[in-house]
């Protein structure tokens, strides 16, 4: 087919650049389109966290006792689950860092007049939103299996803001470690170290305070440990229990703000070294 | 002002590889301007720089007055580039890679929809465009590749060995686009290729590239009038330096007769062929495939480096 006769362009301004909250907008509904046409993207890391919620909570909690507190042990877990939903969300997310440098559209994007950090925040919108999701889906489960949660609208607040900063800072960490790697396959060799073992670490399963004090001072230097603390405060524990063997101060508000400030600190570094190490990495 | 001025242009990579040496050019506003040279000449690493994709080690460049390297938004609005790789979406819609394109250039929706209209037209895809490009031969897409380029309506266009992979009838119609868009669109394109006869029927400049060098710059005409309008070439079972020497001694050749391996090639200049075939019987300079032909860039660029672009590659 050979090109025909061709109409007069129509005339377009020389000088332009689409708006930040434009570009952003742009790039985060095409991943979100993306993301759309791989289901297993969105159903995978919902598996296992569905799985501690449905059956191994409230499995747990009747073969022990639960915690032998005032804190309902199915909704204890069914937060600690959001714990690894979290997590194998933003993982997969970060996959498609990879498969777009070797699919080749991230060289489009790269040439686009756009700071290329909304290449790295526009993917982590809907890793975002994504997470959030899951993380009611986990927790619309734990309650339809009993799970006993204290709604308030500044839990709620608490609990928002504990897990998307918790995500920001995961899928910043995902997303460097993708740029780092080259391989699809190795970036899946590193999902256990990302998703999974700060999990068993954390607070996720059973309070921070009955293991022994090594492991103990470990987890209270991470961040999913005070977001956790900080979402159980927010929707299961209005005492703040893991806040307090935490921080052991006698105020829990001051602690909740200790704890928001750490998994911010966390978010903000991170987000910042991905940015830079994406930055580094498409350019050569 | 020059659409696109490069000035001492460098790139040397980690482990000290030398891609590109000091490239100095200019490209007038609507010049079709060709890179021609092998793989590994450094005609991807130079638009890599031009496009901001690669960070050069010296030099400077400049796309409609953008420095490429203090000024990358703005000299990224004015173009638009289709990679030697196809970089598309194939779970998405022809439409929705242009849209997204249009999107982050900045292009009105409406404007974008009304030119993504024409260009799919123009380029022969309007029945596939809203078709998933996973869905799509590699014509199409490199079609594709070339509506969604132009949907900014780029002052500057770059095509990066856009037929390479491409089988001979669809490498032709779409030579027949790239042709066209220089009627049509008020865009200056830069064109990397390693195909004669694309540079020579596309380009008003070649720019012959070697080794991270240009080693020649001109229209396709002057580039070939350094051998003349005849050649005659020929391949000998002996020693082929011997035989350039002897028709020189015997003045059936001049200085810029050249053998690379067992190909001689004699730029006739005026001179009859039949001198020279009198010296091959004369001195029993063993011959074969002997013809008269008119030279192509690939003789000129033999002669500047002494491979031919595709054994180069």
């Amino acid at each position: 087919m050979s090109a025909t006769a061709i109409a007069q362009p129509i005339p377009l301004p020389r000088k332009r650049r689409a708006r930040p909250a434009s570009a952003l907008l742009t790039l985060a509904r095409r991943r979100a389109l993306l993301t759309s046409r791989t289901p297993r993207q969105i159903a995978v890391p919902l598996i296992g966290p569905a799985m501690l919620a449905l059956i191994l909570a409230p499995a747990l909690e009747k073969a022990t006792g639960g915690l032998h507190s005032h804190i309902d042990y199915t909704s204890f877990v069914g937060v600690g689950a959001i714990g690894l939903v979290i997590p194998l969300s933003c993982v997969f997310a970060a996959l498609s860092v990879i498969v777009d440098r070797h699919a080749g559209a991230q060289r489009e994007l790269l040439a686009a007049p756009i700071p290329r950090a909304y290449l790295v925040l526009g993917n982590m919108l809907v890793a975002l939103v994504l997470a959030a999701l899951q993380a009611i889906v986990v927790v619309g489960l734990s309650a339809l299996r009993g799970g006993i949660f204290h709604v308030s609208a500044s839990g709620v607040a608490w609990f928002l803001a504990a897990s998307l900063l918790f995500t920001v800072f995961m899928y910043a960490l995902a997303e460097t470690v993708a740029s780092r790697v080259s391989k699809e396959e190795d970036f899946v060799g590193a999902t256990p170290v990302l998703a999974i073992l700060p999990f068993f670490f954390a607070g996720a399963l059973f309070p921070i305070g009955v293991m022994p004090s090594v492991l103990t001072a470990i987890a209270k230097a991470m961040p999913l440990t005070h977001a956790l603390a900080l979402m159980r405060y927010g929707i299961v524990d209005p005492s703040g229990r893991g806040l307090h063997e935490i921080w052991g101060i006698s105020n829990v508000t001051v602690e909740a703000w200790l704890s928001l400030a750490v998994v911010a600190l966390f978010a903000a570094v991170l987000l910042v070294v991905s940015v830079r190490v994406f930055t580094r990495s498409t350019v050569r | 002002m020059h659409m696109i001025e490069v000035r001492g242009l460098r790139k040397t990579y980690p482990g000290g590889v030398e891609a590109v040496r000091s490239l100095d050019f200019d490209v007038e506003a609507g010049e079709v301007f060709g890179l021609l040279g092998p793989n590994g000449a450094g005609k991807s690493t130079t638009i890599g720089m031009l496009t901001t994709t690669v960070l050069p080690t010296a030099g400077s460049a400049r796309l409609a007055g953008y420095d490429v390297a203090r000024q990358p938004l703005q000299a990224r609005g004015v173009s638009s580039v289709v990679f030697q790789e196809q970089v598309l979406d194939g779970s998405l819609s022809g439409r929705q890679n242009i849209e997204l394109h249009a999107r982050l250039w900045g292009i009105d929706p409406v404007i974008a929809c009304r030119r993504t209209r024409e260009l799919v037209s123009s380029l022969g895809i309007e029945e596939l465009i809203d078709r998933k490009v996973e869905s799509y031969s590699g014509g199409q897409r490199r079609r594709l590749e070339i509506a969604r380029a132009l949907v900014s309506a780029p002052q500057v266009l770059f095509l990066d060995e856009p037929t390479v992979g491409l089988d001979p009838r669809i490498r032709h119609e779409l030579l027949d686009v790239i042709a066209g868009l220089r009627r049509r669109e008020e865009v200056t394109i830069l064109i990397t290729t390693h195909y004669l006869d694309e540079a020579e029927r596309l380009a008003d400049r070649v720019a012959i590239m070697h080794a991270g060098e240009l080693v020649a710059l001109g229209p396709p005409s002057a580039l070939l009038e350094r051998i003349g309008s005849e050649i005659l070439e020929f391949r000998t079972h002996g020693d082929p330096t011997a035989a350039v020497r002897a028709l020189r001694e015997r003045g059936a050749a001049g200085e810029d007769a050249f053998a690379v391996g067992a190909r001689v090639t004699v730029p006739l200049h005026g001179r009859a062929a039949s001198e020279a075939l009198a010296v091959i019987d004369g001195e029993r300079i063993g011959a074969s495939e002997l013809q008269v032909r008119p030279p192509n860039l690939d003789d000129v660029y033999i002669q500047l480096t002494g491979a031919p672009v595709a054994e180069a590659a």
